[in-house]
């Protein structure tokens, strides 16, 4: 029952060692639910009367196969780590921010407006847009916050209620003070010169706000582990009462980790904007705020696997369209497989079951925490 | 096993065997908490089940009463193999259970809780007047008073625990396992529970009694089983040792039982209670009107069962407890209305008493802990960046300097045990040169040995003139500490004595008696 542990070799070896342990731990679990999924995927498609194999290949093929191919991935990737990043920042305070849509949409109108009202200044729009989002973001972002702080509201009711609001608030504004002069719904559409460049190498369609995402990637990694107020919102999520001891105001910080998942849901939508569509559609692209919450769960609310399980999430739906090219499986599959390997991820003990004890043991606390990570 | 002959001298030593647990060994992946237990109980028999918190006493019980199962060893009831898979095979073995925390439904009366599980039926329909009954003949039978018709609600912690082994005598226990029975009653009650005890032993029932306090059972116990580390290192006669004797075996080395205190010039006030009033959580008032001071160089004890209001009042001290009226001065300034960082800028260190939730991070490294109040503060930060490695490298010394294993900054504070993590929270709090500490229930669930480290650095601050106001359940340590003893009861201060006062005295005070006596 002796709790103590003691460690063996020098402290430098054993922290190495710890970290090593803390990376396996926190790989060996998404891996094992991917591998799983897969295996189960492979049964479905057996059932269509499809070949496995050929299927995942086509899959594979079609997400890597070519710097075309990994550019439409990375397309798809981009804005995934943005709101992914939304649900882990908020995640680490310990509060569900379902809210990644309404904020994406948020971002993505402000873009879109700032977009066409500074295009004169060219290139030179580019970071002003950008950080017009981070604004509105933030501040739509505290909004659930504020509620949560000061009169209790349960943050993922009120996340999902603004979703509403943000994305219907949003689609107001394209159709009407902001709408183009045309036949289609939408805002005007920012100038060529306005727009994020593409970053060229043939990857195609890739444009920079693929490095715009890691560098924000980069950016909550150093928020949280190098500032205090990284600090305050670990200490919050992990324990609100030892952080309400220690003098850490608990509202303050709820307010601030939502708003910061705000700003960067946001900026997810305003760099799809400026960088794939160069204005605001009404519809415009659906579920990459929902994906977020997939993203975050499978990179363990981690800034960089965040930027993994985006890349899983990206490469899995650029590939089934080259898939669906390539065989009769459809390109629902892809979707299939992430619910599949978003719900092995979830039930924790289930796998726990499948793959035993002994890689329970490796994965340690990871396995415990189940969300948490 | 590791039994050894101090035992054959009992009295009872031709009592036959009722229960032997044999080469019992139970593993949670790495850790061994029973390594190869071999322990006999006789009929008729007290036998004191010692050893620190973590040494494996309660896994071996579980395992008695069907809650693990072991990896290895034997069971035998009455020299009859025993499979107990789980609680109802233990139950109709006659092995009865005590546990630390209850397990009664306060809502039911104190007959429907003893028969609750194994009801009397008349028909489709409870019994409850038979119920009635057959808690009136136990209470008659064993001389264990209760009113079979009061809400258990209303009864005071030591009639529950009556309740309690009622319920176990009722389904026909023979052996009866109490876990931890005294940590929540008084020195009346505790006395009152051991006359209980003899009396059952005397009618043929056999006892194990489970403790980490080693002067209780020398005046019960017949035999005591020593554990350690999950090891049996000794069964010891209790008429033939002593509290250092036990100790010794205990912990595995000389441990000094009471801490030597110096005296100590005693300065000016430097924490000051004026007429403070706070509510629980529930909105009900936990302390009510309570004033005193702490001077320098003193050490001023709160005495008092759980629940009397010490929570409350030491987190109203600390500033996480909002004071309704009243007012709280630190070296003569009102900080009434400050917030917790303020006051321990101020030089207010709180060692809280819920040391898992309140005091640490468990997710966070001890590094991270131990920078958790000043995380914000140089050399830990400048501009908004924090600098773990000055946070690791200053860890790194304070754990050396409080003794905390492992001394691994890295370590996750959840991966200690409660000494280690409260030696941590006091590196913390005491390592920033405080001028009040406020130490609620710093020793609780630790083990002997971080219990004098502990005792010995609060007397260490007491000397620099430092002003303590120690929160403590546990007598022995509020007295062999203290310079002046306040006994809290019902949220006011019951009175003030000397640390000289008796058990009695304390006592007392501690069940609201005292104003009665005075008056």
């Amino acid at each position: 029952m002796s709790e103590e542990r003691q460690e063996q070799g020098t402290p430098l070896q054993s922290r190495l060692l710890q970290i090593g342990i803390g990376i396996g731990g926190a790989l060996v679990f998404p891996i094992i639910a991917i591998l799983l999924s897969f295996v189960i995927g492979a049964v479905i498609v057996l059932i269509t009367g499809n070949n496995p194999l050929a299927a995942y290949l086509a899959l594979i093929e079609g997400a890597f196969g070519s710097a075309e191919d990994f550019g439409r991935t990375l397309v798809y990737t981009t804005p995934l780590i943005f709101t992914g990043l939304a649900v882990a920042v908020a995640f680490r305070a310990g509060l569900f921010n379902i809210g990644g849509e309404g904020q994406l949409y948020i971002g993505a109108i402000t873009a879109a407006w700032l977009g066409v009202s500074l295009g004169g200044l060219g290139l030179v729009a580019i970071p002003l847009a950008l950080a017009g989002c981070l604004v509105t973001g933030f501040m739509w972002g505290s909004i659930p916050g504020f509620l949560k702080a000061y009169f209790g509201a349960h943050e993922v009711i009120t996340t999902i209620m603004l979703n509403f609001i943000g994305i219907n608030l949003a689609y107001y504004l394209a159709q009407h003070p902001l709408r183009q002069s045309g036949p289609i719904p939408g805002t005007e559409s920012i100038p060529y010169g306005a727009r994020l460049p593409l970053l060229g190498l043939s990857l195609g369609r890739a444009n920079f706000g693929i490095l715009i995402a890691l560098l924000a990637a980069l950016v909550l990694y150093l928020l949280l582990w190098r500032t205090g107020l990284g600090f305050r919102i670990r200490a919050v999520g992990l324990s609100p009462g030892a952080a309400e001891y220690a003098g850490m105001g608990i509202g303050t910080n709820t307010v601030l980790a939502l708003a910061i998942g705000g700003s960067f849901a946001a900026l997810g939508g305003g760099v799809e904007v400026m960088g794939v569509y160069g204005n605001m559609d009404v519809p415009f692209v659906a579920n990459l705020g929902f994906n977020g919450i997939g993203v975050a769960l499978l990179g363990r609310n981690h800034p960089a696997g965040v930027v993994l399980g985006a890349l899983l999430f990206g490469g899995l739906t650029s590939g089934a369209q080259e898939m669906q090219f390539a065989t009769d499986v459809p390109l629902q599959l892809a979707s299939v497989l992430l619910a599949v390997i978003l719900l092995l991820v979830t039930a924790t003990k289930l796998v726990e079951f499948i793959i035993g004890k002994r890689a329970r043991a490796l994965a340690g606390v990871h396995l415990e925490k189940g969300l948490g990570g | 096993m590791a039994e050894s002959e101090a035992g054959t001298g009992v009295a009872g030593a031709t009592a036959p065997v009722v229960l032997e647990m044999r080469g019992v060994t139970k593993r949670f992946g790495e850790v061994t908490a029973n390594d190869h237990i071999s322990i006999e109980l006789r009929r008729g028999e007290i036998h004191g089940l010692l050893g620190e918190n973590g040494a494996g006493k309660s896994t071996l019980m579980k395992i008695l009463y069907g809650l693990y199962s072991p990896d290895e060893g034997e069971v035998f009831v009455d020299g009859e193999r025993a499979e107990i898979r789980d609680p109802k095979d233990a139950v109709s073995r006659g092995i009865g259970m005590v546990h630390q925390h209850f397990t009664l439904i306060p809502r039911l009366t104190v007959a429907e809780n003893i028969v609750l599980g194994a009801e009397p039926r008349k028909g489709f329909s409870l019994d409850l007047d038979g119920a009635v009954r057959a808690t009136e003949e136990l209470s008659e039978r064993y001389g264990l008073h209760v009113d079979p018709r009061a809400r258990v609600a209303n009864l005071s912690v030591g009639v529950q625990q009556r309740v309690e082994i009622l319920k176990a005598l009722y389904r026909e226990a023979r052996i009866l396992v109490l876990d931890e029975p005294t940590a929540v009653l008084t020195p009346q009650e505790t006395e009152d529970l051991f006359g209980t005890l003899k009396e059952l032993v005397g009618d043929g029932l056999s006892i194990i009694l489970i403790t980490h306090k080693l002067g209780e059972l020398i005046g019960v116990g017949d035999r005591i089983t020593i554990i350690r580390d999950g090891k049996v290192v000794g069964t010891v006669d209790a008429s033939s040792t002593d509290e250092g004797a036990l100790a010794r075996l205990m912990v595995g080395r000389d441990v000094l039982l009471r801490v030597e205190k110096t005296d100590v010039k005693v300065g000016e006030p430097r924490l000051a209670a004026e007429n403070l009033v706070v509510h629980a959580n529930t909105g009900v008032t936990a302390v009510d009107g309570v004033s005193f001071e702490v001077r320098g160089g003193e050490i001023l004890g709160i005495a008092g069962l759980d629940g009397n209001g010490q929570t409350e009042l030491a987190e109203a001290l600390a500033g996480v407890r909002r004071v309704e009226s009243g007012h709280v001065r630190l070296d003569g300034e009102d900080v009434t209305s400050w917030g917790a960082d303020a006051r321990q800028q101020r030089g207010l260190a709180y060692v809280p008493e819920d040391r898992g939730s309140k005091g640490l991070v468990q997710d966070f490294s001890l590094y991270e802990n131990n920078a958790l109040k000043t995380y914000d503060e140089r050399p830990f930060s400048r501009f908004g960046w924090i600098f773990p490695k000055v946070m690791r490298r200053r860890a790194a010394e304070n754990l050396r300097a409080y003794d905390v294993r492992p001394a691994d900054p890295d370590a996750r504070a959840g991966s200690l045990s409660g000494g280690n993590q409260q030696k941590a929270i006091l590196a913390r709090e005491l390592s920033g040169d405080p001028g009040v500490i406020i130490a609620a229930q710093p020793t609780r669930g630790v083990d002997v040995g971080a219990i004098e480290f502990i005792h010995r650095r609060l007397l260490e601050q007491r000397s620099e003139s430092k002003a303590i106001l120690l929160i403590s359940l546990e007598l022995e340590e509020i007295r062999s500490l203290s310079d002046r003893i306040l006994v809290m009861y019902a949220g006011r201060i019951a009175g003030e004595l000397g640390p000289d006062a008796t058990d009695e005295e304390i006592g007392l005070l501690m069940a609201g008696r005292g104003a009665e006596k005075s008056a």
